[in-house]
């Protein structure tokens, strides 16, 4: 017995790990892995859609590889889609039509592959907001910031070069749209549009192998690099979280990495997963055989790219005809909206952290976030910015939304000219009054107590509300309690005897600071937490 | 009855002034049923529905100009046209400065498709007549028609089915990839590639195939209806106008991929992100990091 | 400090041995700078009701993956998933397999996440953050460090060194980038094969050709109704594919007082370009380049579909509404001897989108 080695499956793991261990020493770093703490917050998670959709689209991604040859070489298609049997066509869309009619699931795997694009840069921009309106780019994470905003841009050409690969009539729109912005450019124009065209528009068939090998290499590599730093750095500096009991600058309250934390991501990955794959079959996305292949002399009504690029459709329409024309060169009307204002967007998205802290000359650590009510002057900004973003993506649609709402199209040009003007102050205005007037609720709260909706009368027949208030009264009978820079009670059932109306699901994880408690108590609390 | 465009064949130009400002402004008739199929039906179905409307119709036909010119489906259509049309196309469709143009000349096939989509009688006057219910019967459009036809002549639309006239499977698919070749370079500009229609300068638009029945098709390429161009049956043979009405029934059909979206293009799957894939993702996260 | 907070008594745990194992855990995460302050099994007891009733929702949830992955692997094999326009059944393919991979993944997530939420004991963690700079140590001796390395290398003693490397190396670099750019650098003035001038300010057009349709065939006047239009590509081999991109025309014919109000406002390179009453513009915007071919028949307008510039074709295609700032170029028509349209010349502007080399 003791001669025959019998593999002993129930030591196999320790083995392994023993075995891993003699090798790299890694008991004292994995411990320190597993036992790394997260803050929960559902704000959190929404960087993660992102990341994940960007998983599903490198699984998609290599499978529409296996099948898509990008040559802009002529053939007449003879698959089974009939409708445009007989038709010349390039090599790049009959594959793109060979994938959707003739490989087993290749459509679902297509329009997931694009919904999964969709949701990745929707994603990023629903984080972006996240990290901007709570102020989570301050010192230290200004670099991660920088990240962030590159991943969007990123992000938006790998878009923009997968959009452009099947060479159907909107494709080839959209990259005719290209060419005709890259001219724009002054003195350089002419030489970029051809050198990366190889001639004149469309060329001889070297733009689409181009992008293609950019789209499937040299950007998911960018990504992939970028999201590792972006990553990297979230671990490195620790993650930011909310204020609240026991919360400091200098440390990080929530839950070990594991198993919870782990867990927790592994079922939220799999139920993105699972959208995109619901939206994927369920939902028509680009159908391509509806297109046409592109031809230079066809286009069709309601011409848009992808969201993430509405935005500089809407600028391209929203332009005045001005042209500047001197001494022999022209400098077109297209430059100003598709070359200047990205790059003043993004330049000023990008260097919003080190603005805003030389504003207000801050040099100081900040892992705390703010309450976008209590930075009225930022959230006023964003809401600025994301005012200006929304009516250039809404005029990126304005003929579709003119034809469906029986608008005049010349209507929302004129609309989404002055509204560009007039509506970022608006909003800032807006933002700016209902963060001073919800801080006020705040403060009127803490000091008066929450509202309790009973009426009493008293015996000289005037008529007062109760307020409960939210801490007992000190040796001066005042109840009035400091702002802790987090959500304060305005129900009274949240302090009062009641259960919560509502369990769970609207809730923060964390439950607000107890102001019940003696203001002595809480000082012990915190000086507890930071040891 | 064919389908050639009379006084269009060889002249350049139409006669001066019949048939211009076309677009806005036609006359009479209606047509409910998609599938009245053989020119046997239609003459059946005309020959009943004139003799019971002559029992009921107003004596207004007796006062035409010269009513024994004219068939007795034109005499039902001049009894229609004169209680119904008169007020802005005039007494003998010569037309009323500001209101409505002359129907002199603008054919049958004009009359149909303003008619049968219910665009004519128009409700008010606005950047452009609208679909909607038709207000006449087949029966009653056809005799409008019929009797605009024999005012001043112009294009009709050719009776039977606007079907590809058959052949073997491969040949009627290929007829359909010319129609979307066709389709594609000169209705998509307007009408989109899938069909859904698009917005035109100042409130006018292109509409939606979805609606549109063969022989409407068929008639809005032969007469240019409000702002649409004429195809004329030298431009787009008859033939090739059948070929595109086949690929827009391809248009039309059931899609592989799942709801369609309206088939609006990225501006749908846009909001389809954030309205359907963000929301509920977001929604999942407040479940996620909910406390337990 | 404690170690737990909760109402349950000391960890919650049930055994003494489990109490001990969680000692462990606590020390060793307290190592790590990492301070377990709550710490609550949500069912203390096995076996509650509460507790099996869970863990039959998770199960219910992994079983009905599985259920769900196997009805996609059937999906995925049996359904008729070969194209047939005609048939529900095929059409249905891709709306099941999302449905069935979608729905096991979904599930399989709500499985995890109510394992992860509600079976897993709750806790609060706090762990220390170390912001800021490195310790005044560390800094110093990393930068006498640095510092060093540059002594030892006596740059400073050798500049010659320094100054060499930097002008042997920056060549090197510059003929690393050389073939990466150099190579997809291509003028756009040099006239292509056969072709005279700047491709950007030719077309295919040119005397005597003919403008034919899509599929090669020339046109006659009587081809085109009145009101109608047509787009028309130069009669040379491959005229109407995308090889000739700049040369795609809207022929148009308009109404006979329509064209004499065009012949009014004829100006400069345009005089002369019309034939009866028809008139050729280029098809390709003057703003991006998308074919500008949605023409309103009674209005005589064009419109471009992608940004929506308007051009009145009454007056040489002047741009009216819309980012587009020229007129779209008219190309000369004429009739051959055969009663068939051909050019007269080559557009005599650049057609398309502006660039800085256009005058």
């Amino acid at each position: 017995m003791k001669k025959r080695a019998r593999i002993d499956v129930k030591a196999l793991p320790g083995t392994a790990a023993n075995a891993a261990d003699e090798r790299l020493q890694v008991a004292r770093p994995l411990r320190a892995v597993f036992n790394k703490v997260f803050p929960d917050h559902w704000s959190f998670l929404l960087g993660e859609i992102a990341l994940f959709s960007f998983i599903v689209l490198l699984l998609t991604g290599v499978f529409l590889t296996l099948y898509f040859d990008p040559s802009m070489s002529h053939v007449t298609y003879n698959g089974s889609y009939l409708p445009l049997r007989g038709v010349h066509m390039t090599r790049a869309y009959e594959t793109t039509l060979h994938i959707s009619f003739d490989v087993r699931g290749g459509l679902i795997m297509r329009q997931m592959h694009h919904w999964a694009a969709l949701l990745f840069m929707a994603s990023i921009v629903i984080h972006m907001f996240r990290i901007f309106f709570t102020g989570a780019f301050r010192k230290p994470r200004e670099l991660n910031w920088v990240i962030g905003v590159t991943l969007f841009i990123v992000g938006f050409l790998a878009g923009f070069t997968g959009y452009s690969l099947p060479d159907d009539g909107l494709s080839g729109t959209g990259l005719r749209i290209a060419h005709a912005i890259m001219l724009s450019i002054p003195v350089i124009g002419s030489w970029t549009a051809n050198s990366l065209f190889s001639g004149e528009f469309p060329g001889p068939g070297a733009i689409l192998p181009r992008a293609y090998i950019a789209h499937v290499l040299l950007i998911p590599g960018i990504l992939l690099a970028l999201i590792s730093v972006h990553l990297g750095l979230v671990f490195k500096q620790k993650h930011t979280q909310w204020p609240g009991p026991g919360r400091t600058n200098t440390n990080v309250v929530g839950e070990r990495m594991f198993p919870r934390y782990v867990i927790k991501q592994g079922g939220f990955f799999a139920i993105v997963f699972g959208v995109i794959a619901l939206m994927g079959g369920l939902l028509t996305i680009n159908p391509i055989w509806l297109f046409g292949p592109y031809e230079a002399a066809a286009v069709s009504a309601a011409s848009q790219p992808d969201w993430y690029v509405m935005f500089l459709d809407g600028s391209t329409r929203l332009m005045p005809p001005w042209e500047i024309r001197a001494f022999g060169h022209t400098l077109p009307p297209l430059f100003w909206p598709t070359v200047v204002l990205p790059g003043v967007m993004f330049t000023l998205a990008m260097a919003y952290p080190f603005i805003e802290a030389r504003r207000n000359r801050d040099t100081a650590i900040h892992n705390l976030l703010q309450r976008p009510r209590d930075v009225p002057e930022r959230t006023a900004l964003g809401a600025m910015a994301v005012a200006f973003y929304l009516v250039l993506t809404i005029s990126g649609g304005n003929d579709p939304l003119a034809e469906n709402f029986d608008i005049s199209l010349n209507a929302m040009t004129w609309a989404g000219r002055i509204g560009l003007l007039i509506v970022p102050p608006i909003a800032y205005w807006a933002a700016y009054r209902i963060c001073l007037g919800l801080q006020q609720h705040d403060r009127e709260v803490l000091a008066h107590g929450v509202e309790t909706g009973i009426i009493r009368r008293l015996p000289n027949g005037q008529f007062v509300e109760v307020h409960q208030p939210l801490a007992a009264p000190d040796a001066h009978g005042h109840t009035e309690l400091e702002y802790t820079g987090w959500v304060v009670p305005k129900k009274m059932n949240r302090v009062g005897a009641l259960a919560p109306a509502i369990k769970g699901f609207f809730y923060p994880v964390e439950e607000p600071a107890p102001p019940a408690l003696p203001q002595a108590e809480r000082r012990e609390l915190e000086s507890s937490g930071t040891r | 009855m064919t389908s050639d465009n009379p006084g269009r064949g060889a002249a350049a130009t139409p006669p001066a002034g019949a048939a211009r400002r076309r677009a806005g402004a036609t006359a009479a008739g209606g047509r409910l049923r998609r599938r009245v199929g053989t020119v046997l039906r239609i003459a059946a179905a005309l020959a009943l529905a004139g003799g019971v409307y002559a029992g009921f119709a107003p004596g207004s036909a007796t006062a035409a100009k010269d009513p024994a010119s004219l068939s007795p489906a034109g005499q039902e259509g001049k009894a229609l046209f004169d209680t119904n049309c008169t007020s802005c196309h005039g007494p003998d469709a010569q037309g009323v400065a500001g209101k409505g143009p002359s129907l002199v000349g603008v054919g049958a096939a004009s009359v149909e498709f303003q008619v049968s989509s219910g665009r004519m009688p128009m409700a008010r006057q606005e950047a452009q007549a609208l679909r909607k219910r038709p207000v006449f019967t087949y029966d009653q459009t056809r005799q409008l028609a019929q009797y605009v036809q024999e005012l001043g002549g112009g294009p009709q639309i050719p009776e039977g089915s606007m079907k590809l006239p058959g052949g073997t499977p491969e040949e009627q698919a290929a007829a359909v990839a010319r129609g979307g070749t066709l389709f594609r370079i000169n209705c998509a500009s307007c009408h989109a590639n899938a069909g859904g229609g698009g917005a035109l300068s100042s409130g006018k638009f292109a509409p939606d195939l979805e609606p549109a029945n063969d022989r409407q098709i068929y008639a809005a390429m032969l007469t240019g209806p409000q702002n649409m161009p004429v195809f004329g049956d030298n431009q787009l043979t008859p033939e090739q106008k059948r070929e595109i009405i086949a690929y827009v029934h391809t248009l039309k059909a059931q899609e592989p991929g799942g709801w369609g979206l309206g088939k609006l293009g990225p501006v749908t799957e846009g909001m389809a992100i954030f309205l359907l894939g963000m929301t509920a993702l977001i929604f999942t996260t407040l479940w996620i990091a909910g406390k337990s | 400090m404690t170690v737990v907070d909760n109402p349950h008594g000391s960890p919650g745990l049930a055994t003494a041995e489990e109490r001990s194992r969680f000692e462990t855990i606590v020390a060793g995460a307290r190592e790590d700078g990492v301070e377990i302050v709550h710490y609550e099994p949500p069912f203390p007891a096995p076996g509650t009701r509460g507790e099996r009733r869970l863990q039959r929702i998770v199960a219910g949830c992994f079983l009905t993956t599985g259920g769900l992955a196997t009805a996609f692997l059937v999906t995925y094999i049996w359904w008729p998933w070969e194209y047939d326009r005609d048939s529900l059944l095929h059409n249905m393919y891709t709306p099941v397999l999302g449905l069935t991979l979608g729905l096991a993944l979904v599930a399989t997530g709500f499985g995890i996440m109510i394992w992860g939420k509600k079976l897993i004991p709750h806790e609060v963690s706090i762990q220390e953050r170390h912001d800021g700079p490195s310790s005044d140590h560390d800094r110093s001796m990393a930068t006498s460090t640095l510092l060093y390395m540059g002594d030892e290398m006596g740059l400073k003693r050798r500049p010659l060194l320094g100054l060499s490397l930097l002008a042997g190396v920056a060549p090197v670099g510059l003929a690393a980038a050389a073939p990466l750019i150099g190579g997809l650098i291509k003028d756009p003035h040099k006239p292509v094969e056969g072709g005279t001038g700047s491709p950007l300010m030719t077309t295919a057009w040119g005397p005597g050709i003919r403008l034919t349709r899509e599929d090669g065939t020339p046109i006659r006047p009587e081809d085109i109704s009145t009101g109608g239009q047509l787009t028309v590509f130069p009669g040379v081999p491959e005229g109407h594919t995308n090889v000739h991109a700049d040369s795609p025309t809207l022929l148009i014919h308009l109404r006979g007082q329509d064209m004499a109000e065009l012949r009014d406002n004829l100006t400069g390179t345009n005089v002369g370009a019309t034939w009866g009453d028809f008139v050729a513009y280029s098809k390709i915007c003057t703003h991006a380049g998308c074919p500008a071919s949605l023409f309103e028949q009674q209005t005589n307008r064009l419109l471009c579909p992608c940004h929506q510039s308007q051009f009145l074709v009454t007056d040489n295609a002047k741009p009216v509404f819309g980012p587009a700032t020229r007129r779209l170029p008219m190309l000369h028509i004429s009739v051959d001897d055969e009663g068939y349209f051909v050019a007269t010349s080559d557009y005599k502007v650049a057609i398309g989108p502006g660039f800085w080399e256009r005058p």
